[in-house]
């Protein structure tokens, strides 16, 4: 990584780390511990579905949590410390900045995902249960969430580059929540009568990312294999959707007036 | 202070749980709205809902006079939440037809199961448990035989599930078809609960199979010698049995003052009589 987005990637993921953004990771130990000892004494019969199904939505959830609210302060906090002139002064250009910047938060998500998966794995570990060849639909559900992850940050890096933080958090959470929704909009668009509804619907649905897509948790916390042709598509599809927002926020923050 | 907050929460607690209607309330019993409102965390907001429904089964089970109405909602939201969580369909099964600890609603049940049937192909299972509520619980026995029949089409189901649906057809209703019945749940669960139920059923069974052939024995003996026998020992004295019979907790039957067996009065058997049907009001 000795381009230019690579430094920046480097050293964003080094300054989330001084946040200590991985102290997370000691809230999610102790999730899955809890979870661990508690679900066998609550329940009958789901003490490996609770801990994938809490482990995975787990992931999810911080990762989200982690992606919007460190997102959104990517480029606005190195404007207000006025680091952000310093750096545009040297020969760097405004999308390097901006990819490195994306590359860096992905990086620590990524680090960060990694380190879960395996606490997940430790916890199945410990009631009892022997990693066995269907956990790798575990693995894909993972790989999936953090090809969520990438779109996620893609997207507020985008309000990031001409919002307030606080917009940014609630434009990118609108987004997400429709994306979740896809599927509805979809089925909408099936049932409405109204041709112009119809129309409406149906751009709208393939328009906003589906975010419905990534979602193979009950999949995996069944131990169900996930297609190879699935993974394949999901994983275009991502790349296509990040691609293009990443673009599009590099048109943006190169056009925008930093004065 | 800390102290203070906890002394305070203490009083709060005692004020609230004054305050608190003794029922159970369920906000969310649809099932479609609540997978709405879990932003694609479905399958885990089943898990809530079934360890809901498990607690809430627990709570009330041997309470005398306890109702389960909340029971069939919890397990319809937790399985249209996530349709492949199969041990709530058959634990919550269990649940729902028990006659005396559970809902008493077999109807509800079967149509638990016929659910997760679909949703569940690879699960031969739940088949012979739709199997096993229609003959137990509903006492039908045509559609019993039926229900095994087509679990016995999973290729991953056991030989005998065939020859259960072979069972039932031809000889339904009999002591050793449901003995069978029961072994074979006694045999595929872990639970204890459930287990001791099954053994429960199985020594019940035992002792009525037992009863009805002591019984024709007694019959035996007043033709011969023109009175009812008073004690088991008279049949034994008449050569009718090789020496006291004794019931599945290994103490002897006894002739009753209605001149018929009956347990012993300190024997641990308990006759479960057979369950009422749903509309039948008997």
């Amino acid at each position: 990584m000795s381009s230019v987005p690579g430094v920046v990637a480097i050293n964003t993921f080094r300054e989330a780390v001084r946040d200590r953004v991985l102290y997370n990771l000691v809230f999610f130990a102790l999730l899955m511990i809890g979870a661990s000892i508690l679900v066998g004494e609550v329940s009958i019969g789901i003490d490996r579905i609770v801990i994938i199904n809490l482990g995975l939505s787990a992931i999810s959830v911080i990762g989200l949590v982690m992606a919007v609210f460190i997102g959104v302060g990517l480029v606005h906090k190195e404007m207000e410390k006025r680091t952000l002139y310093s750096v545009l002064a040297k020969p760097v250009r405004r999308w390097e900045f901006l990819t490195g910047k994306y590359a860096g938060l992905l990086v620590t998500l990524a680090v960060n995902t990694a380190f879960m998966t395996v606490g997940l794995a430790a916890a199945l570990f410990y009631v009892g249960r022997p990693l066995v060849k269907a956990d790798t639909s575990i693995l894909v559900a993972v790989y999936f969430i953090l090809l969520e992850l990438a779109l996620v940050t893609a997207i507020t890096l985008f309000f990031s580059c001409f919002t307030t933080p606080m917009l940014s958090t609630l434009y990118t959470l609108g987004i997400y929540i429709t994306g979740v929704f896809a599927a509805d909009i979809r089925d909408f668009a099936d049932f409405t009568k109204s041709q112009s509804l119809k129309g409406i619907a149906r751009t709208v649905y393939y328009l906003v990312p589906n975010f419905h897509n990534f979602n193979v948790i009950d999949l995996a916390s069944h131990g169900n294999s996930i297609p190879l042709k699935l993974i394949g598509e999901n994983t275009l599809y991502a790349a296509c959707y990040v691609s293009l927002v990443i673009l599009a926020a590099s048109a943006v923050f190169s056009r925008r007036n930093l004065k | 202070m800390l102290l203070a907050v906890a002394s305070l929460q203490g009083r709060i607690d005692a004020s609230t749980r004054a305050l608190a209607s003794a029922e159970e309330h369920l906000l969310l019993r649809s099932g479609r709205t609540a997978q709405k409102l879990s932003l694609g965390y479905d399958s885990l907001l089943a898990d809530v809902y079934w360890t809901r429904a498990v607690q809430y089964y627990g709570s009330r089970v041997g309470v005398p006079g306890a109702k389960f109405d909340l029971l069939w909602p919890l397990l319809d939201v937790a399985t249209t939440l996530d349709p492949r969580l199969v041990v709530a369909y058959r634990f919550g099964a269990i649940f729902l037809s028990e006659p005396y600890a559970g809902a008493d609603r077999p109807d509800l049940a079967i149509e638990l199961v016929k659910r997760g049937i679909p949703a569940n192909p690879k699960e031969w299972r739940l088949g012979t448990d739709l199997g096993l509520l229609y003959y137990l619980r509903m006492r039908d026995y045509p559609k019993a035989a039926e229900a095994y029949l087509e679990a016995s089409k999973n290729p991953a189901a056991p030989v005998w599930v065939k020859l259960m649906a072979a069972r039932i057809a031809q000889k339904g209703g009999s002591f050793e078809t449901s003995r069978m019945i029961w072994g074979q749940l006694y045999e595929s669960t872990k639970d204890p609960k459930i287990r001791e139920n099954a053994l429960r059923q199985i020594q019940s069974l035992k002792a009525q199979e037992d009863e009805l052939h002591l019984d024709e024995l007694v019959d035996e003996y007043t033709k011969g010698f023109g009175r009812a026998p008073e004690k088991m020992q008279d049949l034994v004295a008449a050569g009718l049995l090789s020496g006291l019979p004794v019931d599945p907790s290994g103490l002897p039957y006894v002739i009753g003052s209605n001149r018929k067996s009956e347990l012993n009065p300190a024997s641990r058997v308990v006759i479960v009589p057979p369950p009422k049907l749903p509309g039948s009001g008997k």
